[in-house]
């Protein structure tokens, strides 16, 4: 017995033993390896500064023309991205108030004027939230020894909305010259002096839209009247997921000859922002847009484009990403005879609480513009998730669209207030009535009940002689997340707007698509 | 205090007096209008300025401003006032100055002013000269960069007169230029003499400091090269030096000290030796041991990429005719010495001997040694020779000697 013991405490004696051996072992190798980290050497020599793009106004270079010494390629790509971060850190410290990156793009003469004026700021409780929007850059000079370039940067298109606290004080666009010293310090090329110069803006000149345009109130495409007749359109499959994987063009073929058999003749698709792959847009996805519309003209369908699906920044600071995503889309299909018109975003008013008003706003009219740069061809919307929403931007747009979901019998009235509002074509551009009567919810509308909301709709369509688009064609199997939220019974509403079910039969409202 | 009705009904009409003035203020103020009062819209930088607005009825205004390094918005002097004082971090500095009125997010006057960079203040002169050595010979320039900015930092504008001065040798020039994009500029090309440039500038009364820009020689030419030693013995003890003449440019300028001279040396079996030195006042003197055997060399030397010598032949002879071999201790001692120079002397420590062992014809063993005042020793131990006939050749500074049949026991 008094061995067992004995052999207890010596087993545990050496446990305890092995154990403080290894805790020590353990406690000076974290000390060594902690001793091991930080900041390498060659970090001093900026090679591997982050090179991840954060910021994409348009930039072109007038000329490269100088007395001096010709530029070369590589120094000119360096030039370009390290200015373009110069305005990026400024107006990230302008937004803050913080001082952070300033000292990597500005010599230590010239960040003083910065801080002075951001610190006023601060004490202000100023912030100023900034863009530039594009850039004309000549180089007048760079210097023999490759070190010194002076630029000149014309036009630059600058959007400021000035915040006290929360408030937003004002909100302004500014057209400005400007002449630009930069040294090359430390790896960077360094903003010596900037001198903001006397504008001389050049005028932009749009051109006339050729394929869609709007004439009294009215919708022309190639000189003839046009009356949409539509339907928003998913792939029964691949619901919010068009461009996916799955991506099935035939499939989406043969959608089109049942659209246009039923006598519609437009369809609204979405372009979803990150999926396109954002600042970048990715090849493979342009091209299945493409084959998408390529088939739309084969089935004699017009398609209305909503860009910027699930896209929900709007900041400032992320603008010029969203220019460069919006420039890749449209400029490559300005041209093409299938796009009636470019939604730019789908319901963004549902974003005011969450981004604010002001940031949501000012980015639609943005972009409007711009796409209006991009493509002369084609018409603008915007899609308003409600009727009372529908008035803002009304000038920016050329035609104006709103969803409706509420009540059938109060449609009338708020239409007539629009109408009066509104000398522009108006476009009920989503309603419909899910058929989800089921377990989810006992009391929701049965098949019958959605043909006849569609009837009803149809008839106060054809009084007014509205332009429409119907929510969806098909019952959708799963419905993501992103979309309505997890809850089940919500998921369910949303699977069951289709005029066709699950099974690919018609349903009894298939009959009231159009009027 | 009890309250009663009278109490509370002046407080009342007091407050909706009050609430309808505010109103109708409030009202006013939507259909404000505002004119910039002050005059003058050019400022130079550091003065004090000023903008003052009329407005068609009182309204708490602010003002925007954008400037070249910024924007801000600042409030009016007083509360209720329509002038504002521009913040000094804006009036410092150079550039359009962008102004916009505003009320209630509403904007009621905009414009802008200038401001210019202040020549009444002292200038000063940042200058960049590079590159910071160039070649003699009129071909290769530096550039002299001067950025003249008065006291705030701003630069100066165009056609400011700037004058540039260098002086190299005994020449001293001087040119006047005038800025244009901030900067005055010039290339200052060299001359034919290799030396030093010094460079300075001057805006105003103010002088740059001096800079300097090293004028090396341009290219060396082609050169020759001699040799210098002892005797010439393949003693392999002795040292050969190989001396190039003085390298010099196309215009006759001493190539830089430190320049890397590479000798290539070919021997008789087209082996290839290199030494290499450096230039010291034109001249780069390389080293070489003698050969140990009777060699010819052909030695030829570089300026790598830019000038070679001519080829220089030389020649060195044996230094011994003979020397004795001794077989002790049943042939398994061999000692081969003393190996003595033409002078008679010992072949100093070191010099290399070869044995070859033979048996039946067939090579079975090579030693090498080297020698120990003058003499070498080599034994042949019968754990690794057996006993036997063996055939015996020895090699020693270019002499070989052949011993056949002898028995080892």
């Amino acid at each position: 017995m008094i061995d067992w013991n004995r052999n207890i405490y010596r087993s545990l004696i050496i446990i305890s033993f092995i154990g403080v051996i290894i805790l020590t072992l353990f406690g000076i190798s974290q000390v060594l390896s902690y001793l091991n980290t930080g900041a390498d050497r060659t970090s001093m020599l900026h090679l591997a500064v982050s090179k991840e793009q954060v910021y994409l106004p348009k930039l072109k270079w007038k000329d490269t023309i100088n007395p001096a010494r010709p530029i070369e390629k590589q120094t000119l790509l360096n030039i370009e991205q390290d200015y373009l971060n110069a305005w990026y850190i400024r107006n990230a410290a302008y937004q803050t108030n913080k001082e952070d990156g300033i000292e990597d793009y500005y010599t230590k003469s010239a960040r003083q004027n910065i801080l002075k004026s951001i610190d006023s700021n601060k004490k202000k409780n100023i912030a100023i939230h900034s863009t530039t929007i594009h850039h004309n850059i000549a180089l007048d000079f760079y210097s023999a020894d490759g070190q010194l370039a002076v630029l000149s940067d014309k036009n630059v298109k600058e959007y400021q909305r000035v915040y006290k606290g929360n408030k937003v004080l004002l909100e302004t666009q500014l057209q400005s010259d400007y002449q630009i010293m930069l040294m090359l310090e430390d790896g960077f090329w360094r903003i010596r002096h900037i001198v903001k110069e006397e504008a001389h803006p050049i005028d932009t000149v749009l051109q006339d839209n050729t394929l869609a345009k709007i004439v009294d109130n009215k919708i022309f495409i190639e000189n003839k009247e046009y009356q949409i007749k539509g339907i928003n359109y998913y792939p029964q499959k691949t619901p919010w997921d068009m461009f996916g994987e799955d991506f099935d063009i035939d499939r989406i073929g043969q959608d089109f000859d049942i659209i246009n058999d039923a006598g519609l003749n437009t369809i609204r698709i979405f372009v979803p922002y990150e999926v396109f792959g954002k600042a970048k847009v990715k090849a493979e996805k342009l091209k299945k847009l493409e084959q998408v519309l390529d088939k739309a003209i084969g089935k004699n369908l017009k398609v209305i484009v909503t860009l910027f699906d699930f896209y929900g920044d709007y900041s400032v600071l992320d603008w010029t990403l969203t220019h460069r995503h919006a420039e890749q889309i449209v400029t490559t299909l300005a041209e093409h005879e299938a796009i009636l018109a470019w939604d730019i975003k789908n319901e963004p008013n549902l974003d005011f609480d969450s981004r604010g008003k002001e940031n949501v706003l000012a980015w639609l009219k943005e972009m409007t513009s711009q796409i209006k740069q991009f493509d002369p061809n084609h018409l603008i919307t915007i899609g308003w998730s409600d009727i009372e929403s529908a008035n803002l931007l009304k000038d920016e747009v050329d035609i104006v669209s709103f969803h409706y979901y509420h009540d059938l019998n109060t449609f009338a009235d708020w239409y007539d207030t629009l109408h009066k509002n509104i000398r522009k074509p108006i476009v009920l551009q989503e309603f419909g009535l899910s058929s989800n009567k089921g377990l989810w919810s006992p009391f929701g509308s049965s098949e019958d009940k959605q043909a006849k909301y569609h009837m009803q709709f149809q008839e106060m369509i054809k009084q007014e002689n509205m332009h429409f688009l119907s929510w969806t064609l098909y019952d959708f199997e799963e419905v993501p997340s992103a979309v309505v939220g997890k809850l089940p019974w919500r998921k369910h509403k949303q699977k069951h707007f289709g005029f066709i079910d699950r099974n690919g039969n018609k349903k009894p409202a298939f009959e009231f698509i159009k009027n | 205090m009890k309250l009663k009705a009278h109490h509370i009904i002046p407080f009342l009409a007091i407050h909706v007096c009050m609430s309808i003035a505010f109103m109708t203020v409030l009202k006013e103020a939507e259909g404000v209008s505002a004119v910039l009062i002050t005059k003058e819209k050019v400022f130079k930088a550091g003065s004090a300025i000023i903008l003052k607005f009329k407005l068609s009825a009182s309204a708490k205004t602010q003002l925007f401003l954008h400037s070249s390094y910024g924007s801000t918005a600042i409030d009016s002097d007083m509360s209720e006032g329509n002038q504002f004082t521009i913040p000094t971090f804006i009036t410092d500095k150079k550039g359009i100055v962008t102004y916009k009125l505003f009320h209630q997010s509403k904007i009621l006057a905009q414009g802008e002013i200038q401001i210019t960079s202040n020549d009444k203040t002292q200038i000063f002169l940042e200058s960049y000269i590079g590159p910071p050595s160039i070649t003699a010979g009129r071909k290769d320039y530096t550039m002299q960069v001067v950025v003249p900015t008065d006291s705030y930092d701003n630069p100066l504008p165009d056609s400011t007169a700037v004058v540039m001065k260098h002086q190299f040798l005994n020449i001293v020039k001087e040119r006047i230029l005038y800025s244009k994009d901030m900067i005055g500029w010039t290339n200052i090309f060299s001359d034919d003499q290799s030396g030093r440039l010094l460079l300075f500038s001057k805006v105003g009364t103010t002088v740059s400091e001096e800079s300097s820009v090293d004028v090396f020689p341009a290219l060396p030419r082609n050169f020759k090269i001699s040799s210098k030693r002892k005797h010439v013995y393949a003693d392999g003890n002795q040292i050969t030096q190989f001396i190039t003449s003085v390298i010099k440019d196309e215009y006759d300028n001493i190539i830089s000290d430190g320049t890397l001279v590479d000798f290539v040396i070919k021997d008789r079996n087209g082996l290839l030796l290199h030494t290499q030195g450096i230039t010291i006042n034109g001249q780069a003197i390389a080293k070489m041991l003698h050969p140990d055997q009777k060699e010819t060399w052909e030695v030829k030397a570089y300026v790598s990429g830019m000038a070679e010598s001519n080829v220089l032949k030389i020649e060195y002879t044996q230094v011994l005719d003979d020397f004795k071999v001794q077989f002790n201790s049943n042939n398994r001692e061999v000692i081969i010495g003393p190996l003595q120079s033409f002078m008679e002397q010992l072949i100093p420590d070191g010099a290399v001997v070869r044995i070859n062992i033979f048996k039946e014809d067939k090579k079975i063993d090579a030693k090498i040694k080297t020698s120990s005042e003058g003499m070498v020793r080599f034994l042949l131990q019968d754990g690794f020779y057996p006993n036997g006939n063996y055939d015996i050749q020895i090699n020693a500074l270019g002499v070989q000697k052949e011993y056949k049949n002898i028995i080892l026991q």
